[in-house]
């Protein structure tokens, strides 16, 4: 949908709410950087992170911090309701470390990425900040993060507490540590109760698969009205990024985004076109799912109570209990090949020319830690990442949450390399223009299209 | 027609125009005492221009001869980035959508903006409370007018389609269907160009001595010779002002496009030359690459103007 922009799977304003936000945060960021004073700020970080292993890490991972006091600058992107969450926690983090400062900034998702940039051009960016799993390479890549494992070494760190997925997505392939996983965004299917049961149908579980979703889909998409276009839709999902439902279609039909060392596309095979094709197959030929462009401007139908289903992501179970549905959440139905889904980190990261950077690890520290973690869940914005909140209290954090925790058992972790932007850009206006929008190409046609061009940006990103 | 003469070429024009003025256009050369003080006077204008514009412009010229990702030291990289974009087919479809866009919406945005100012040009009762109307997206942000239409153009509830369905129509999908989301934009930024245009047309009539009218209708002009044979030739100082100003930001065109439309998604219909420099340089860490179609951007704004200024004298006819 059109809030889901460049790879955002978390489209909750209306695309033009974003667009406006990210539109002045353009204008703002384009004048600082169009200026030649850019080129020569430029090297400012580099000077400035030099002394990045000045403090020599201390204590034990339970000893508070001892450094001199420090101002923090941590930059989130989120809603209102996540920026709520964030703050709750900060406090938390200040009033156990009273000698640290922490501003709390929130950007949308679009120009919190144009600020980020100019400020890491600029040599001016906050000292700790959220990072999308896939984008982090893309930073990591160009030195502008912390490297975090003198501090996980130093203090004998646990990073085995911690979901081993979602570490990965901040560990090098030589294995350096570049920040910490605060929270798992996990897909999943929900379900609206009150539909399910007066169509006398019973609800979603474990043993559903594809055929399943296509034949209760089709009994719950209804035209009340007789106009001759749905009122009630059986599924709804978003397709402009693969997150939401076509990578763990993808997966679940045995098939994957990159080849395993990531030099190439793995796209062009029958399996990845197989798991594009039932989304395409869901809205164009079973008619279960919307035409993407209906819900385009209004936002997520299974909100609005004009859809029975719904396929996306762990950030919804707060945003759908706040518009008073009943529902229920189940895994995604299984493929033809396997049980699969998708799972994708946040982190905090450390920006490398940070004054404070034993301040700014003792945050990044504290946001993975039970104490923190549990305000996570508790606020049900996503699932935690802390092993120990996992297993223990999460479960019965609310309905449903068993079944996230289960699903990073069979999760894939979304593809995360330099170059993801480019990638997923070509790649999805393919996909978006001639596969979901309009059918007027079979997935396995548009792949072959695109291909090409995919596998070039990997190279050039090698 | 003796001001064309007169007016210096394109490059040097826009400070000449300014020295022209401030000499009130009499015939002879400036005295040195007089040339020293106009630069002065003008210092601050031109020291802006160098600093904000010129210096800028070159700066990214050397930026597009690299490979910089903004974050780590720029490679060298000759006329690659520039031999790599001719081939790009994200950047050709950006080239096609603008010229597509520049070529349907100058001349339309300029026809309805005249014949909206001729009708404004009445003199009837509460005509200033009407023309006041007509004004105001003028004072509207691209980003509250981009909501409303979103709302007109909406596939599911959207005005337009209300409006079609009325006739029997089908609903159409607007900005989300690869034929139409660029005509629904240009509706859109037609729109909100009216009353820019219409402004400086009604200044223009305006300015017309009546005496013209007089002599036309003593001659037997009737009023479609009257348009015809006095004020449309009279008004294409003003035609010529607003036909610039709409070329340079049709080609230019970003924010109505990204407000209305979220370029690239779901069609590619709606890609920009000025979103795609965005993309490259701020989604993609290629700022050379950014850079360089800046520069492509940049020659045909500078081509398209030069031509549109050595084309005045042909028609553009002053008092």
């Amino acid at each position: 949908m059109m809030s889901t922009f460049m790879g955002s799977p978390r489209g909750r304003l209306p695309g033009v709410a974003v667009a406006a936000i990210a539109l002045i945060a353009a204008a703002c960021g384009g004048s600082a950087t169009s200026s030649p004073a850019s080129s020569a700020t430029g090297s400012a970080p580099a000077s400035a992170s030099a002394p990045a292993s000045a403090g020599s890490p201390s204590g034990s991972a339970e000893t508070a911090y001892s450094g001199p006091p420090a101002t923090l600058e941590y930059s989130i992107w989120g809603d209102p309701a996540e920026i709520k969450n964030q703050q709750a926690i900060v406090d938390d983090f200040t009033k156990a470390n009273p000698t640290i400062k922490v501003n709390v900034t929130v950007s949308d998702w679009e120009p919190y990425w144009d600020k980020l940039q100019t400020g890491l051009a600029g040599g001016a960016a906050p000292d700790v900040f959220a990072m999308d799993g896939p984008l982090g390479p893309d930073y990591q890549t160009r030195d502008a993060l912390l490297d975090l494992t003198p501090y996980i070494q130093g203090e004998n760190y646990d990073l085995g507490q911690l979901d081993a997925n979602a570490v990965k997505d901040f560990t090098t392939a030589d294995g350096a540590q570049f920040g910490l996983p605060r929270d798992l965004n996990v897909i999943a299917l929900y379900y609206n109760k009150k539909m399910f049961d007066a169509a006398g149908i019973a609800y979603p579980d474990e043993t559903w698969d594809w055929a399943k979703l296509v034949d209760v889909g089709k009994k719950l998409t209804k035209d009340t009205n007789g106009d001759g276009t749905p009122d009630q839709w059986g599924v709804y999902t978003e397709t402009t990024d693969m997150e939401n439902a076509w990578a763990s279609f993808v997966w679940q039909a045995g098939g994957d985004i990159l080849s395993a060392d990531g030099t190439k596309s793995a796209l062009d095979t029958d399996q990845a076109a197989q798991g594009i094709q039932f989304l395409q197959d869901l809205i164009w030929k079973d008619k279960v799912v919307p035409d993407p462009a209906i819900f385009a401007e209004t936002g997520d139908a299974f909100e609005q109570g004009k859809a029975a289903m719904e396929i996306n992501g762990s950030w919804l179970v707060a945003t759908h209990e706040a518009a008073g549905l009943d529902f229920g959440i189940a895994p995604l139905p299984k493929g033809p090949a396997s049980q699969a889904t998708s799972v994708n980190p946040t982190g905090a990261v450390v920006y490398k020319g940070t004054k404070s950077p034993e301040a700014a690890w003792a945050l990044v520290k504290y946001l993975a830690s039970p104490v923190a973690q549990e305000k996570i869940m508790a606020l049900k914005a996503s699932v935690p990442v802390n092993k120990q909140i996992l297993s223990t209290t999460y479960a019965s954090a609310f309905d449903g949450a068993q079944v996230f925790a289960d699903a990073l058992s069979y999760g894939h972790l979304k593809p995360s390399f330099k170059g993801y932007n480019d990638f997923n850009t070509t790649l999805q206006t393919e996909l978006d223009e001639n596969v979901f929008n309009t059918p007027s190409k079979t997935a396995k046609e548009a792949i072959a299209a695109v291909n090409p061009q995919l596998n070039q940006i990997l190279t050039e990103n090698q | 027609m003796t001001d064309t003469a007169r007016r210096p070429s394109f490059g040097s024009g826009w400070i000449g125009l300014r020295f022209s003025r401030i000499r009130g256009g009499k015939p002879r050369g400036p005295r040195a005492g007089e040339e020293k003080w106009g630069w002065l006077f003008i210092s601050p204008a031109v020291a802006g221009l160098i600093l904000l514009s010129a210096a800028p412009i070159l700066a990214t010229f050397a930026i597009s001869l690299t490979h910089w990702d903004l974050l780590t030291a720029p490679d060298p990289a000759g006329l690659d980035n520039y031999a790599k974009l001719v081939n790009d087919p994200r950047f050709l479809t950006a080239f096609r959508n603008t010229a597509f866009y520049t070529i349907v919406s100058v001349p339309l945005g300029m026809a309805i903006s005249l014949g909206l100012a001729l009708a404004l040009n009445q003199a009837i009762a509460g005509i200033s409370w009407i023309r006041t109307m007509y004004f105001l997206p003028i004072v509207t942000s691209t980003i509250a007018i981009g909501l409303v239409w979103s709302w007109i153009y909406s596939p599911s509830s959207g005005l337009l389609n209300q409006f079609l369905g009325v006739f029997g129509l089908p609903p159409q999908r607007w900005v989300a269907d690869p034929f139409w989301a660029m005509p629904a934009i240009i509706g859109m930024s037609v729109w909100q160009g009216l009353p820019a245009n219409t402004i400086i047309f009604l200044a223009g009539l305006q300015a017309i001595p009546s005496g013209y009218y007089d002599a036309a209708s003593v001659d037997g002009a009737g009023p479609w010779a009257r348009l015809r044979y006095v004020t449309l030739p009279l008004l294409t100082p003003s035609i010529f002002f607003t036909g610039l100003l709409s070329l340079i930001g049709s080609v230019q065109v970003f924010d109505q496009v990204f407000v209305l439309a979220n370029p690239g998604k779901p069609t590619s219909a709606t890609i920009t030359l000025v979103y795609f420099i965005y993309e490259a340089g701020f989604r993609n860490f290629k700022m050379g690459y950014a850079s360089a179609a800046s520069w492509i951007l940049f020659l045909i704004v500078a081509v398209l103007t030069f031509i549109y200024f050595r084309s005045q004298n042909r028609w553009v006819h002053y008092q």
